[in-house]
């Protein structure tokens, strides 16, 4: 009875005393907060949002644009891929962009590089949520111009006229691109690659008045 | 207050616990892990569900530690505690399956389930809960990326059908949802023929709380040298427990509903010891 006892309580304080330490000396908590409980797998809501594809000037509430954005403007296009682990969609997606780009990387690594397509440099910059930096994290809240705040999420960032000033304008787009009509990666490859085209020839009009050009 | 009085309380209080999520109603937003079944893809989850965490911790070969021992550890605390305690008084599943249970109880009377439920199978067929902890979430997700989640019905319930509902036409079901809903008509069908159904054969979050019932504080201890084998118990069982003859068993979710039956009170709640 008391060596049963014994065990019981044992078990209980080694239980609550990992427990303890782990939200203590470890950034647990955070993690699943921003990389779980705030971050909408899609694949998991079993759903994609029937959203648009059109370019626009209008950020998320309002947000500055991310100032890593704004830099590599003056390169040509920003493509941002949102991705996460254990993410079906993301899964989907991630070799449909390494297509598109002609590009080889891991997916739990952090990966930009200035690639090429149809001879213009389009900065590349893939974040994988579970893996990444706060900078990186943090924008995706200012593109989330739908506030789904899911994964996979892509934006597209250009440039655009607007008042008699040359802006960002930028579109995202969610999911597996079933919105859009696509169900095989051969027609989402074509879709992103249309996109792309368009966003290129946006900023080849504009891109004498970026301030960063 | 009578018993069963008071486990609906704690039901319905920890049902709007876990849905304080909601944007603005309040918004609460944690970085805990729930110790039941509840989606994080619900509009108002106010936490994530542990399956989510382990899958993610092992996805596709990798392995991160602290999702992977995170969840444990909240459900371990709660299981040395109190054993699988929490499916009977804090699950919203749990209440959802206790509405479920009248009709159940009806079924349970028909020739064809009370043949079925005395089968010597049937003890065999509780392993596939474990089966399912193993094998859908640890090992596929760990081997090849596919993730319980994603045809998961708990989630199709709490997930999927209230987004749908508060946002009308903003969205479309993607390449998982057919399969997701024949598995969730399974699933309602499944907890409207058997009581607990889900929580007996098929919870891989009760299978996890299950084996903590052979060391928690809280159990449920039967007087056998005084008991005449009336069953009445064993009747009232929502799990289907032989309740005179089971020792702290997995089974068991500490529902109180023998204590409340045992017309010689030989059936109690005990706080320690064996």
């Amino acid at each position: 009875m008391k060596k049963f006892l014994a065990l019981q309580v044992c078990t209980l304080l080694l239980v609550s005393g990992a427990l303890g330490g782990m939200f203590g000396f470890t950034p647990v908590y955070d993690e699943v907060r921003e990389g779980i409980v705030l971050v909408l797998c899609l694949s998991c809501l079993k759903l994609e949002p029937k959203t648009n594809a059109d370019f626009t000037f209008k950020t998320a509430d309002n947000l500055s644009h991310a100032t890593f954005v704004l830099e590599n403007l003056s390169h040509g296009p920003v493509f941002l891929h949102y991705s996460g682990d254990a993410c079906a969609g993301c899964d989907v997606m991630y070799p449909v962009i390494k297509d598109l780009f002609s590009i080889e990387f891991g997916k739990q690594d952090m990966f930009f590089s200035i690639v090429d397509f149809e001879n213009t440099s389009v900065p590349y910059i893939y974040v994988n949520i579970h893996h990444t930096i706060d900078d990186l994290r943090d924008a995706q809240v200012i593109y989330d111009k739908d506030y789904v705040r899911g994964i996979p999420m892509f934006t597209v960032v250009t440039l655009g006229y607007d008042n008699g000033n040359v802006k960002p304008k930028y579109t995202t787009l969610y999911g597996t691109l079933t919105t859009y009509g696509c169900e095989t990666d051969a027609q989402r490859l074509v879709f992103l690659q249309q996109l792309l085209r368009q966003s290129i020839e946006m900023y080849e009009q504009n891109k004498a008045g970026y301030p960063h050009h | 207050m009578k018993l069963q009085i008071k486990r609906l309380i704690s039901q319905i209080i920890l049902f709007f616990s876990a849905n304080l999520g909601y944007p603005g109603y309040p918004g609460l937003k944690t970085g805990f892990c729930y110790p039941f079944f509840y989606c994080q893809a619900c509009p108002a989850a106010t936490s994530a569900c542990p399956l989510r965490s382990l899958e993610q911790s092992v996805d596709k070969g990798s392995f991160t530690w602290r999702l992977f021992l995170f969840p444990l550890l909240i459900i371990g605390f709660l299981g040395v505690l109190t054993g699988r305690a929490v499916c009977a008084w804090a699950c919203p599943i749990g209440l959802l399956q206790r509405g479920t249970g009248r009709i159940a109880r009806k079924v349970k009377k028909t020739p064809f389930a009370r043949k079925l439920g005395t089968h010597k199978a049937e003890k065999y067929f509780r392993y596939t809960k474990y089966i399912l902890l193993i094998g859908l979430v640890f090992v596929t997700s760990y081997l090849i990326g596919f993730i319980f989640t994603d045809i998961c019905p708990v989630g199709f319930l709490t997930g999927t059908i209230p987004t749908l509902i508060l946002n009308p036409g903003k969205f479309v079901p993607n390449f998982f949802f057919p399969i997701a809903l024949v598995i969730f008509v399974l699933f309602i069908v499944l907890i409207f023929l058997i009581e607990r159904g889900w929580c007996r054969y098929f919870c891989p979050i009760g299978a996890l709380l299950g084996p903590f019932n052979k060391i928690s504080f809280y159990h449920i201890a039967v007087d056998v040298d005084e008991c005449v084998h009336c069953n009445v118990c064993s009747y009232e069982c929502p799990m289907g427990i032989d309740v005179p003859h089971m020792h702290r068993d997995p089974e068991c979710i500490l529902c109180g509903k023998c204590v409340t039956a045992c017309p010689n009170e030989l059936i109690t709640f005990e706080r320690k010891g064996r």
